[in-house]
């Protein structure tokens, strides 16, 4: 006996189960079978005792943390244009915040390649202003791989954020303002609060891409910045070790999993939920 | 408010749900009788190979569909779905090779399929499949930044390589043999590789250490070095795209891997794959791909040398190269892998 209103969500429901729900049990097993047979954590245990391998976790997660900061900083001065904008401009900021989604990921990763380059134009403009004396590449470098990531997730926290503004009522910001806040504090106390869970759900979106954006990771970062998606991949591609590869996927799983739900609860939380 | 769900309605949703991995599986629906899926290196050997050989083996009755893929990855791949593979040939060196036969993976050849067999190099005539080319590598430089290399050594020792050299891990084929040569000329052995591992640390800072061989090349055209490990073939498609890049044989010898064609162990149609073999070894196909920009070393013995491949490799300098011993390789591949890894991690 099935409700009849559910009807309709069985597909998808059932498409679910067999394309992710199957494979990540079977990538659970998998990482449970033992280098010389058998069953077992042994993979899971022999990963989280390398200081190397666990150091290669916890920068992931740092770097996702970076790019999540970046992106925050990046985003807050376009949604306070946004914000003011006419409907006119408003339209020009969101096509101009989708158009780097409109490329693929890896072609917006090689026009990064060219920007950060010692000939690129970060390098030249700094050179002919004289602030360095010889052409500097941010390729393989650190802040590189943060500068482009967070171009390429910016519109994964503005798109929430600008469909949250839009139903957004000004006239909380008008009772802030008569009722004596500055421009600043009515906008913070009456506006922001409003798109707090946006934000929250952007920051999961960017978190979660970025840590988990191979191509990128390893175009811009190359290869002595080793993350976890490229380290699955050598195991899997070069060492053909699938359940150290499947144990090193659940642990990538469940860490982002955990900020993400701790995100997630939070934009939940009652005290921003009334403010939303 | 419930809903019965008729048996019709049930069977016509189970048989969808069964039907829905044949629809979304193309390795699948392109595993038929009369057609060919042949793995090959993404870029210049994809192309060429769509280009010249899919003709042919049209004019033998079979379709030739080609499927760009590093030969780790296609490994990766035929081991990731045992008893369903999703190619039918596979395009690797002997370093691979090795694992493909140990794991059961692919199949003997019969010579007697092949037309042009007889025509074939003596070393080229390999039991597992037919060489249809010999890479010879070395070092790729760019004349109009640094001199031209005299061996690997300088590149270490001569300051004005310093931060100009891209090397890759040990999971290159082309990197590992540059790799192990190096080691030999600091003293060390297969089984011995700390000679290396001391160089790499003692130039760490000088490095730059790319991911890959063709995320080398976007770096070498991005001007962001001037060196690297390279086959003949990679000059010359550096050349062929107007980049001034030069080759240099080190002076140990230059390493030289052959190329292998794989009959896959389950192929669909191995007639089929016979035919494609047929095609890569002709005198026809081997006298275009000698030609720029894949300039590939001809195995057939009626195709000379073209002028394109003669301006990096003279017939007396193939037979000086060197040849890997893929087995000592591949015992200690993981090992060197993870070495180098932790290494260079910053």
């Amino acid at each position: 006996m099935i409700r009849k209103d559910t009807l309709l969500a069985w597909p998808m429901i059932a498409f679910m189960v067999l394309f992710f729900l199957a494979p990540l049990l079977l990538l659970l097993g998998i990482s449970l079978r033992g280098a010389e047979g058998g069953w077992g954590i042994g993979n899971f245990v022999a990963f989280l005792d390398d200081p190397f391998e666990r150091g290669v976790l916890v920068r992931t997660l740092l770097l996702g943390a970076k790019v999540t900061g970046l992106v925050s900083l990046l985003a807050l001065p376009l949604v306070m244009l946004y914000w003011h904008a006419g409907p006119r401009l408003r339209g020009v900021i969101l096509v101009c915040a989708l158009l780097p989604m409109l490329t693929a990921n890896v072609v917006r990763t090689f026009a990064w390649v060219v920007i950060l380059g010692r000939n690129g134009p970060i390098s030249q403009t700094m050179l002919a202003l004289g602030l360095v004396d010889r052409p500097f590449s941010l390729l393989y470098t650190e802040m590189g791989l943060i500068m482009a990531l967070a171009q390429i997730e910016l519109p994964l926290l503005l798109l929430p954020v600008f469909s949250v503004l839009n139903r957004a009522d000004r006239a909380t910001l008008d009772a802030a303002e008569v009722l004596g806040a500055g421009r600043w504090r009515a906008w913070f106390s009456a506006i922001f609060p409003q798109i707090i869970p946006a934000v929250l759900a952007g920051w999961v979106l960017v978190f979660a891409s970025a840590t988990t954006s191979y191509v990128t990771q390893s175009v811009i970062g190359g290869a002595r910045l080793i993350y976890l998606p490229r380290f699955v991949y050598r195991e899997v591609g070069v060492l053909f070790q699938w359940p150290s590869a499947a144990a090193i996927s659940i642990l990538l799983l469940i860490s982002t999993g955990i900020i993400m739900l701790g995100l997630t609860m939070l934009a939940r939380h009652e005290r921003l939920r009334a403010h939303g | 408010m419930t809903f019965n769900l008729s048996r019709r309605a049930f069977t016509l949703t189970a048989l969808s749900a069964l039907a829905a991995p044949a629809l979304i599986s193309p390795t699948k629906a392109l595993a038929q009788s009369g057609r060919v899926v042949a793995a090959t290196f993404p870029g210049t050997w994809e192309d060429a190979y769509r280009t010249i050989l899919t003709p042919m083996v049209k004019e033998a009755g079979y379709d030739l569909t080609i499927a760009p893929a590093l030969a780790q990855d296609q490994i990766a791949k035929l081991m990731a779905s045992p008893g369903q593979p999703p190619y039918d040939a596979l395009l690797v060196s002997p370093g691979q090779s090795a694992i493909l036969i140990e794991a059961g993976l692919i199949e003997k050849i019969d010579p007697t399929k092949l037309k042009n067999w007889d025509k074939l190099a003596p070393m080229a005539q390999n039991e597992w499949g037919p060489y249809v080319t010999v890479e010879v590598n070395g070092i790729a430089y760019n004349p109009e930044v640094v001199e031209k290399p005299s061996g690997y050594k300088a590149l270490f020792e001569d300051p004005q390589y310093a931060g100009q050299v891209a090397q890759i891990g040990f999971g290159s084929n082309t990197a590992t043999m540059a790799w192990t040569e190096i080691n030999k000329l600091y003293g060390g052995t297969y089984d011995n590789m700390q000679p290396v591992f001391d160089l790499i640390k003692d130039h760490l800072k000088d490095l730059i250490i790319a991911t890959s061989g063709s995320n080398q090349m976007t770096m070498y055209q991005q001007g962001e070095v001037a060196v690297f490990m390279a086959s003949t073939g990679n000059v010359a498609k550096l050349k062929e795209l107007g980049m001034p890049a030069e080759f240099a044989h080190p002076e140990s010898g230059s390493p030289a891997v052959p190329v292998s064609i794989h009959l896959v162990k389950g192929a669909s149609d191995p007639d089929a794959v016979y035919a494609y073999m047929d095609a890569a070894i002709s005198a026809a196909a081997q006298t275009q791909l000698g030609e720029a920009p894949t300039a590939m070393i001809p195995t057939n013995t009626e195709v000379p040398f073209s002028s394109v491949v003669a301006e990096y490799v003279t017939p007396e300098q193939l037979a000086a190269a060197v040849y890997p011993d893929w087995a000592a390789i591949n015992k200690h591949r993981a090992e060197w892998t993870e070495t180098f890894d932790r290494i260079v991690s910053q």
